[in-house]
């Protein structure tokens, strides 16, 4: 045989090997995608759960903070836009676009909630209600859930993130369709930094 | 009386000459493929221009083109089997993942997923191993499930969505039985070093497939004159190399076939003698015969992976010699002896069951008395164990079992049952928390200490059980916090009592390999005295655990390890032991084969039962060094012995 034909014999062994490699790293990607993916799905479970609270919530407090009108539809719009919101991004973790406007219209919900408890402190025959006392305790226990998955997402995020842009996954990773990095999910704390508003 | 599971060990390993040998011929005979298809090639000339014929001067026996091909297809196969064993090297996960499974979450409250849920978690601790996750095929309509991993500690379980739509409990908690003794027979391993090995012949099938696909599209592409032969020969090519994988695959099913079928008829008896209920088994075979769909898996991965599932994957046709599985009428004729043959005909789901609260048992109400010893019984679970298995998930309170199942309160859990039983140490243990607590953690774990300070001791090992699930969806960083507080627990009262110890031995051996790969044991035993010494470890620090004097410690540690090594094993001093040194100890009796391990178990239990008690405390110990050694101790049922 001759030696063209073997040059030939060895690139195509190369070709083989190199061609298998970069199957590996996309298949390694694969693997991180899932996994982010199955750490969104976790804070969806936590985010339905905080939705899920919030009429509760407003029921129990209307009987004793009937002319806060303002605030308890404050809280009510934000939740609205929350499940909106999780409802669009929904098949998109790790979208930019829609990590954006989900953890913007969540940011603004804690903020709203938050000053929504802010004047309830103010009420003590509400404090002091059984009803009242269990809700926040679910909540809290709630927001922990959300914080923590939301730390697991955004970890998981930073793991596939970091994969794609190492060498030499960074050469290949434009061809999967794993061009574009995934956008953590921030609940935009601006919304929480406005003072509440008191009004007797 | 050696042990049923590793039996299945060894036998598996003495299987692997016989696929080695297999596997040569098939590679063998895709050499002399490949030759001959190389020999035509380079025997062509072109074509004759006045008849148009496609001229040869082809030579038969070339020995150097011989070697060339040779090596080249050695190469191939070979780096594709080692690149393919590679990436399964990730364990279990690897192969759900590749046949589109989707991880349930434990804190899944969707009925179906519950139901899966459950029959998986109450297996579990009747076996002694973690809930394995479970994956769920969303897209395959056939009723069918899988076990895969390396050992039980990186198993996953499948389960398709036929499977739990067509099937009642008793019928799902059948199979999922059947493939628990896949787990705890070690058949697994030896199914996915297969997958791993046989994609090397496969590989061959694929490139002559991409091959024809790449010619055709180019001489599409270009129809010039001077291209069309050279285009039919890519064409001719890439045929030819297509119906050599077809070889390849044909061996490969060989090879599975020869191994698994024997295993199957196997693993459907050892799932009737966890049920007791042979019932729920050959009813899922029979709704299988019965279901359009069957056990078929649609999946692009399924040829790679039939060997794993519970039924036949995919359609022998002509195949039957080949088929995966044993024909299902012959295992339901197994099971149930009466059996005339019919079917069962499934069209919508299954009907509600009702006997979900007896939890698929012939529930008497009485315990089931058990007269094996817990070694003999290792791998082999009963339906005392089942039993017993729900009996303690009902006792478990329900937020403390909710707590479990969540992965931000799987962590209070843990650290809960790390408190202290002495106030000063749980003081300061309660102040290690708060320090450096995760948020929202150190409070929740005050909330859970007084449900769980009236959990005896025989629920504190399953309650592990059931929160590794969600402790394995910890992401890294988390996971590092949570294990550097656990660590700071333990070491808050300056002493490690043997509880913490065992709790920190089991989380590490269930979740090391979730976050750092599944490791095969690094360090190898290298002579005799090194396994002298390691024995000598680990059989001085359990001497020293229970309440003898020093001489029949001694005594216990040199009749234990009579049966293990030729020349007497020494007691160790009181400070050359500890539960420190036990650690690497088992690291490097995890090397062993299996019937060295069955050994070193027996001896372990030997020493442990050597004062006449077996506390609850040491029977942990014994269950914590079984899961080191990759060999699942079901757990210690009410009036058992241990050896």
């Amino acid at each position: 045989m001759s030696g063209a034909a073997l040059f030939l014999a060895i690139l195509a062994a190369l070709a083989i090997v190199v061609a298998m490699y970069a199957v590996g790293i996309f298949n390694r990607l694969v693997a991180l995608k899932n996994r982010y993916e199955n750490a969104f799905a976790q804070i969806e479970v936590q985010l339905k759960r905080r939705h899920d609270l919030i009429p509760n919530l407003v029921e129990t407090v209307k009987g004793y903070m009937s002319h806060e009108r303002e605030t308890l539809e404050a809280v009510i719009h934000a939740r609205n836009q929350a499940v909106g919101g999780l409802e669009k991004a929904a098949g998109k973790p790790g979208d930019p676009a829609a990590m954006k406007a989900l953890g913007g219209a969540e940011g603004a919900l804690t903020g709203a909630m938050g000053r929504l408890l802010a004047l309830s402190e103010s009420y003590p025959d509400l404090r002091a209600s059984e009803n009242m006392q269990q809700l926040t305790e679910e909540l809290t226990s709630t927001e922990n859930k959300v914080s923590f998955a939301r730390q697991a997402f955004n970890d998981a995020v930073t793991l596939y993130n970091t994969a794609k842009q190492s060498f030499p996954a960074i050469l290949f990773a434009g061809m999967f369709s794993h061009s574009q990095d995934a956008a953590f999910l921030e609940f935009d704390s601006q919304a929480i930094a406005e003072a509440p508003k008191v009004s007797f | 009386m050696a042990t049923q599971f590793f039996e299945h060990q060894d036998r598996a390993r003495r299987q692997t000459s016989r696929l080695i040998f297999l596997f040569g011929l098939a590679v063998a005979a895709l050499v002399l493929g490949l030759y001959v298809l190389a020999a035509v090639g380079t025997g062509f000339r072109g074509t004759d221009p006045r008849t148009q014929q496609l001229v040869f001067e082809i030579v038969w026996l070339d020995p150097l083109l011989m070697i060339q091909v040779g090596l080249l297809t050695l190469v191939v196969v070979g780096g594709a089997s080692l690149y393919r064993v590679h990436q399964l090297s990730g364990g279990g996960r690897v192969v759900a993942e590749g046949l589109g499974g989707r991880l349930l979450h434990s804190d899944s409250n969707e009925p179906l997923e519950r139901k899966i849920l459950n029959v998986v978690e109450e297996m579990a601790i009747a076996s002694g191993i973690p809930t394995p996750p479970v994956y769920f095929l969303d897209h395959e309509e056939g009723i069918n499930a899988f076990a895969a991993g390396f050992s039980p500690s990186d198993a996953v379980i499948g389960i398709t969505r036929g499977c739990a739509q067509q099937l009642s409990r008793d019928e799902l908690q059948g199979v999922v039985a059947h493939e628990f003794s896949h787990i705890m027979n070690g058949d697994m391993r030896l199914n996915i070093r297969l997958m791993g090995v046989l994609y090397g012949i496969l590989v061959i099938g694929m490139i002559g497939y991409f091959l024809l696909r790449s010619s055709l599209w180019a001489g599409v592409a270009s129809r010039r004159n001077s291209r069309d032969n050279s285009t039919m020969v890519m064409v001719a090519g890439g045929i030819a190399l297509m119906a050599l994988g077809f070889l390849g695959t044909f061996f490969g099913n060989l090879i599975k076939a020869s191994v698994s079928r024997q295993r199957e008829f196997l693993a459907d008896a050892s799932a009737v003698q966890f049920t007791r209920n042979p019932a729920g088994i050959a009813g899922a075979l029979k709704k299988i015969g019965g279901f359009e769909a069957g056990s078929q898996i649609e999946s692009p991965a399924a040829p790679e992976s039939s060997h794993l599932f519970f039924g036949q994957a995919l359609s022998s046709g002509l195949n039957s010699l080949f088929a995966t599985h044993p024909p299902l009428a012959e295992r339901i004729k197994i099971l149930d002896p009466n059996w005339q043959g019919a079917m069962t005909e499934t069209g919508g789901a299954a009907a509600p069951s009702q006997s979900a609260a007896a939890a698929g048992f012939a529930g008497d109400g009485t315990a089931t008395a058990f007269a094996g010893s817990a070694i003999d019984q290792m791998g082999r679970i009963s339906t005392a164990h089942l039993d017993y298995a729900v009996r303690l998930l009902r006792e478990l309170p329900a937020a403390v079992k909710e707590a479990a199942h969540d992965s931000f309160a799987a962590r209070a859990v843990v650290y809960a049952l790390l408190m202290d039983a002495d106030p000063e140490s749980r003081e300061l243990q309660l102040g290690i928390l708060d320090a450096k607590g995760e948020p929202g953690v150190p409070e929740l774990t005050r909330k859970l200490l007084p449900e769980m300070e009236r959990l005896g001791p025989a629920h504190r090992l399953p309650l592990i059980d059931l929160a590794l699930p969600a402790l394995r969806n910890l992401s890294t960083s988390q996971y590092e916090r949570f294990q550097g507080l656990v660590h700071d627990l333990v070491q808050a009262d300056d002493h490690i009592d043997l509880f913490e110890w065992t709790l920190q031995r089991i989380l590490l051996t269930h979740l090391a390999p979730n976050f750092e790969g599944v490791r095969r044991p690094g360090r190898r035993l290298r002579s005799e005295r090194q396994l002298r010494q390691v024995l000598e470890t680990i059989l001085s620090s359990l001497a020293r655990v229970g309440n003898l004097s020093e001489s029949a410690m001694q005594e216990s540690v040199a009749r234990a390890g009579s049966a293990l090594v030729k020349a007497e094993l020494q007691l160790l001093p009181e400070d050359e032991v500890g539960l420190a040194s036990l650690d690497e100890a088992l690291g490097l009796a995890a090397s062993l084969d299996s019937s060295a391990k069955e050994r070193v178990l027996r001896a372990c239990a030997q020493v442990i039962a050597a004062d006449g008690e077996v506390a609850d405390s040491e029977a942990e110990l014994f269950r914590a060094i079984g899961d080191s050694l990759g060999c699942p101790v079901p757990p210690l049922l009410p009036g058992q012995a241990l050896v």
